[in-house]
Order: C-alpha cells, then sequence, then structure tokens
C-alpha cells in the first residue's frame, strides 16, 4: 500500500470511484489477474488463455514478463492487486524444477491470503474442441468429485480456491433458462493405497508428487425435457480447456487473516430484501403507499429534432460546379 | 468401414445416464455449485478416464440443476428468474468489514445528550416568492440579507455600514467555521483510525488492552515531556544555547507574551470608553474590598465578639473525653447550634 501515493479526490466522479474500492457490506465481484512471469512454456500461455477466457468479463490479462515468484515474494501481487482493485491472481510460470507452473494467489485486504502451485500435466485447448462455447459473462456451474475434496487439506483448499475463483461471489437470482450454459467440473482422482494408510493426517510432510492428479474439464450443457414436470434431464458436450493438474506448494492461509476474511456482515431481513445493503436512491414510498422513482434525463437536443418538412425549405442540390471545392461544401439532405 | 467406435463415442455424448451415489451429492444452489464426496472408482478411473469424467460430472450435474429448479422463481420480462438461497460454503471476503463511521465532535456530543438528527431538506419554502428555493448554493436563501435591494439601518448603526457587506462576511465567517471544523473531525477520524491499525497490528501478544484515549493521552505527554527535556538541555551551556546548532524541526521556545493597551485608542476599538471603564472599576474594587483575605470558611469565627462554635464543640468534646463522662447531649446540642448559624 506504501508504494501507492493515496489519491484525494478532485471531484465527484474521483470520490465516487475511490469510495467503490473501500470496504462494502455486500462486495462486488473479484476480479482476477493473469500474469505471466519471466519464463513460461507455450502450454502454460495457453492455459492462462483459456481459464482468462472463461473468467472474463472480470478478468485482467497482462501481456508482458513480470519478474514475480509468487512463493518467494510476493509483494509486486500486493502492488498489482491495489493497483487494480482485484484480489486473484493467476501468475504463469515455467522452470526447470517446476516445469508449466501456474500459481493461484488469493487477496485479502490487499495482503496475500493464500497460495496454490499446479502444475500442467496434460492440456488441451479450447479451440481443440469442435463444440459450441459458452458465452462471456455466463455463471459456470461448478461440480466437485472425489472424498478428497471433503477430507483432505490440500485438497480442500483447492476446492476453495477454485470455487473462489469462479462461482465465488454469490448471486442473488439466475434466469434458469438462458442464463446456465456451461458446467465446469473438477475431480480428483483416487488415493494411492500406499499413501492412505500414513496420508491424510500427515498434511505438510506428504510427498505432493504422489498425490492423485486434479481434472478440471468443462462442458456446455443442454437441457432436455423430461416429462417430470420441471425437471430437464441434461445432456453434456465437452467445451475445453480440459487441463490435468499435479499439485506442488501450497501457502496456507494465515489463520488470523482467515479468520477476518470469514466474517460476516449481520444483515437486518429488511436489507436483504431491499438491495442487500446498497444505498438505493431515487426511490421513495408515499403516505399513500405507492412507490415513486426520479427519473434523470439527459438534455433533449433540440437542434437535431426534425421539423415540419417543407419542400422550400429544402437545400437544393446545386448542378453547376464550377470546381471541386464547391462539390464538398453542398449539403446533402 | 467400422463406425461402432464413433457410435459408441456419439452414445456416451449424448447419454443422460446417471451414476448411482453412495452418498448423495451435496449441493450448493447459492454459488452454483454441487459437492460429491463419493471416492473416485479407481479401476474405471485407470481405465477409461474422460468418460468416467463425464459420467461423474453428468451425475453431480444432474442433482444440481434438479435443485436449481426446484427453487422459487419470480416472474419477469425476459421469463422467470430463480431466487437463489444464501450460499452454505464460506469462502473469504475480498475486503475486510466496513467500520463504522466515526462520529463528529457534534454526533458525539448529540449523542450524550440524546439530541436525535433532525433531517434538513436541502430546498427551503420562501413565503414572499410563494416557492422553494434552496438553502445555500445559487440562489440560496442563505444569500438573502446580502441580496435584497434595501437594507434596514439601526438607529445605532455607523454612517459607514455597509449591511450587505457585514452580511456577507458573517456567511463567508460561518463557512470558514465550518470548514475548519470539518478538517479537525477528519484530522481526529484519520488519527483515530491510524492508532487503531497500528495497535491491532501489534496486539498479537495480548495483556491489558488501553483505550485509543489513553493511549493518545499517552503519547501525547511523552510528547510533550522530550520536548521539554529538550528545550532544557539546549539552554543548560554556558552560553544559554545561543552558539549551539540547531536541530532540524526544533520547536520554537515559546515565552509568555505580554500585552499592553494602546495609550490612545481610536473611536473604533471603544474610545475613552474602555479606560474609563476600567478605572472606574479598580474604584469599585476598592470600595468593595474585593481581593482583601478572605476569613477562613472552615473556622467559621463570625463576626466579632461571638462564639466560633466549632471550635468550641471540639474543645468540649476533648475535655470531656478527658474527663470520660458521657456528654453527649451537650455535645448534640452544640453541634446543632453549629449547623445552624
Amino acid at each position: 500500500m506504501s508504494m501507492l501515493r493515496t489519491i484525494k479526490p478532485k471531484n465527484a466522479r474521483v470520490k465516487r470511484a475511490l469510495a467503490q474500492r473501500e470496504p462494502q457490506i455486500v462486495e462486488n465481484e473479484k476480479t482476477a489477474i493473469f500474469v505471466r512471469g519471466q519464463a513460461t512454456s507455450d502450454i502454460v500461455r495457453n492455459v492462462m488463455k483459456d481459464l482468462y477466457a472463461l473468467k472474463r468479463p472480470n478478468a485482467i490479462n497482462f501481456s508482458r514478463k513480470n519478474d514475480i515468484h509468487p512463493f518467494e515474494d510476493s509483494s509486486s501481487l500486493e502492488f498489482f492487486a491495489n493497483k487494480n482493485d482485484s484480489s486473484l491472481f493467476v501468475t504463469g510460470l515455467h522452470s526447470k524444477k517446476r516445469p508449466h507452473n501456474l500459481v493461484f494467489s488469493r487477496m485479502f485486504d490487499g495482503r496475500i491470503l493464500d497460495m496454490l502451485e499446479l502444475g500442467v500435466d496434460d492440456f488441451k485447448s479450447m479451440d481443440e474442441f469442435d463444440s459450441p462455447k459458452s458465452s462471456v459473462g455466463i455463471r459456470p456451474l461448478m461440480v466437485f468429485h472425489s472424498d478428497l475434496f471433503d477430507v483432505h487439506p490440500k485438497y480442500m483448499s483447492i476446492k476453495s480456491m477454485l470455487l473462489d475463483f469462479y462461482n465465488g461471489h454469490a448471486l442473488k437470482e439466475i434466469p434458469l433458462i438462458g442464463g446456465i450454459e456451461h458446467v465446469i467440473s473438477i475431480t480428483a482422482g483416487p488415493l494411492p493405497s500406499d499413501i492412505e494408510v500414513n496420508g491424510l493426517g500427515g498434511g505438510a510432510e506428504e510427498d505432493t508428487k504422489n498425490l492423485p492428479k486434479v481434472h478440471f474439464r468443462v462442458y456446455t450443457l443442454k437441457l432436455i425435457s423430461s416429462g417430470v414436470a420441471k425437471q430437464p434431464k441434461i445432456q453434456l458436450t465437452e467445451m475445453g480447456p480440459s487441463i490435468d493438474f499435479k499439485l506442488r506448494r501450497i501457502q496456507d492461509p494465515d489463520e488470523e487473516l482467515l479468520k477476518m476474511s470469514l466474517k460476516r456482515p449481520k444483515l437486518s431481513k429488511n436489507n436483504i430484501e431491499s438491495g442487500l445493503g446498497k444505498k438505493k436512491k431515487n426511490i421513495e414510498t408515499d403516505q399513500m403507499g405507492d412507490k415513486i422513482g426520479k427519473l434523470h434525463l439527459e438534455k433533449q437536443d433540440l437542434s437535431k429534432m426534425q421539423g415540419r418538412k417543407m419542400k422550400g425549405l429544402k437545400i437544393k442540390k446545386t448542378k453547376t460546379s464550377t470546381s471541386a471545392n464547391d462539390d464538398i461544401e453542398i449539403d446533402e439532405e | 468401414m467400422d463406425v461402432s467406435q464413433q457410435l459408441a463415442d456419439y452414445a456416451t455424448a449424448n447419454s443422460t445416464a446417471v451414476l448411482n451415489r453412495t452418498t448423495p451429492v451435496i449441493t450448493d444452489a447459492g454459488l452454483l455449485a454441487a459437492f460429491d464426496n463419493t471416492p473416485v472408482d479407481a479401476e474405471e478411473y485407470g481405465a477409461n478416464l474422460n468418460p468416467h469424467l463425464l459420467a461423474l460430472t453428468l451425475t453431480s450435474t444432474q442433482a444440481l440443476i434438479s435443485s436449481l429448479f426446484g427453487l422459487p422463481t419470480k416472474s419477469s420480462n425476459s421469463g422467470p428468474i430463480t431466487i437463489l438461497p444464501e450460499p452454505i460454503t464460506l469462502l473469504p471476503r475480498e475486503k475486510p468489514l466496513p467500520k463504522p463511521k466515526p462520529l463528529t465532535k457534534w454526533e458525539r456530543f448529540a449523542k450524550e445528550k440524546g439530541i436525535s438528527h433532525k433531517k434538513k431538506e436541502k430546498d427551503i419554502w420562501d413565503e414572499e416568492r410563494q416557492e422553494w428555493v434552496p438553502r445555500w448554493g445559487k440562489n440560496g436563501k442563505n444569500k438573502q440579507s446580502e441580496d435584497q435591494w434595501l437594507h434596514e439601518v439601526k438607529a445605532g448603526d455607523d454612517a459607514d455600514l455597509d449591511p450587505a457587506k457585514t452580511a456577507r462576511n458573517e456567511r463567508k465567517a460561518r463557512i470558514a467555521k465550518n470548514e475548519k471544523q470539518h478538517a479537525a473531525n477528519l484530522a481526529a477520524a484519520a488519527n483515530n483510525a491510524s492508532t487503531s491499525s497500528s495497535s491491532s497490528g501489534k496486539s498479537n501478544g495480548g495483556g491489558v488492552e488501553k483505550t485509543q484515549e489513553e493511549k493518545k493521552n499517552l503519547r501525547e505527554r511523552r510528547k510533550d515531556e522530550l520536548k521539554r527535556s529538550m528545550l532544557i538541555s539546549k539552554t543548560s551551556t554556558a552560553s544559554l544555547g545561543k552558539y549551539d546548532e540547531k536541530i532540524e524541526g526544533e520547536p520554537k521556545i515559546k515565552g509568555i507574551k505580554r500585552k499592553f493597551e494602546p495609550t490612545v485608542k481610536s473611536n473604533e476599538q471603544g474610545g475613552f470608553k474602555i479606560e474609563k471603564d476600567s478605572q472606574l472599576d479598580v474604584l469599585k474594587r476598592l470600595e468593595m474590598g474585593v481581593g482583601k483575605v478572605k476569613k477562613s470558611k472552615k473556622g467559621s469565627a463570625g463576626e466579632e465578639g461571638e462564639l466560633n462554635v466549632r471550635k468550641a464543640v471540639r474543645f468540649q468534646g476533648k475535655q470531656d473525653r478527658a474527663n470520660g463522662s458521657t456528654a453527649s447531649s451537650k455535645f448534640g446540642a452544640a453541634k446543632k447550634g453549629g449547623k445552624r448559624r
């Protein structure tokens, strides 16, 4: 925070924009930043491109390389977060030790909350699937398979991170017909039998190499009437990307920070029903109980209004052109 | 040509078949998510991965869709809209909960006194013009007294008094005062915020927490103390610090400033009236004997020749105790007398 100077608003627009960045009771959707490290591989870049396409429009893609190593020094991520008012990061890296590396980071209050490092094992991009794609801005459904997401601390943090990444912002309402197009499916493989014995309790000491992969699949969804009222059947077509992730390093959240971030505001029922803690402007109820709204319209531009058309007022095209310059100046109706 | 493979692929792609689950799929409709906590079948997973993932997804998505379609809806112009419940899964917020706005000095006072907030409309009814006019700003009501074409001049006013200018100056002074108060409120809020944030950062060790007021007082006192001791040490050289090097940001030594009345005062400053008043005041004081050494209240010796009851009572009490006799009745009577005076 110290790297950015504090801006004193000079006009109402800037003031409003800054006020929006202040902590809110009901928060806006988290913005994700996709940023590349100094060395990236083609695979990592393509994975990031597809993840970005799924996250749009709440995502910012940084096209330049940055000297970022989130696990070693997270200060530049914090700088980017403050500058862009965003709290999710995907950093793409590639090295001999950790090939095709993706680091998912999450911020709280301008500081790193937790980080998750995944290696790309197998990747098939969205373009390689010959199928219809979802539209931009449509909220995906998310499904998680495997008991590991419920019991294993590392997989629990994967679940929390990925769920927060694509579906973290709770919607109040959604049109089911036309509002759902695709589903993101995340599956963890079965745990090898030798790990199962000593694995679950261990936590930090576990060797991540032997942990099962995480499969990231995206399908488009088609609703078919099933005959039963209001309960449609579905058909899935793979839309891509299809990514197999390998688990690498994980930085768990600071306990105190996590506790603070999980605090929920106390909203009165009345507030929840009307605007969810947001200030309602220009709407009031009069003494008769009628709702009255005030609309602000822009000033009407009367100069362009079409008046009555008359033959005499028409600007005639003069055929007699003496030079080329004259031609240009003739007004056309 | 063998198309059996393609046919099989097509069949799997268009299937709506659902796997059997031992534990039901948990759905979180608020986040549009579903969690299938059944362990993944290792055999199927190893043999044909992608069809198995598709089948798994189909199963859980079907459960999610079913739960979503069971939710209440409301109608809109573009078809029914499903109202989603609150999410079950706890996910971290982006920023901490907003802190309550710090109270201004007036708000604190009002709260203490129990004064309730009175909402002021921006517009005010103008009785003369019979319309609503803004309270302040362009064509504001607060400029009425300076904009009027005719000003009433009171009998005692100076001849060169400009009523419009006086009214304007008064208004500007009110604005300046308000701005000053606003700045002070902002500064106090910023100060509070900084102390609270620094204290929250440090308060990991626990221990007794001090209130912000106490901390502020402590810091101010320490600052004053430092300043004072520095000034003392500076003057403790032979030259009383005259030839010492100046330190950056050194506080200025402030002596006591004596203020003298001017010998001759102009009419505007009150003329000779003030001087006359002050002299008369001195005379009055002399007459009344103000400033004489007061007789001690405690002693309540009273007027000359009268009895000092308190002393008498104490004297009597001492004697009684020395004699060992119970002269309580006497004692009580004397005390009563003393009280009456």
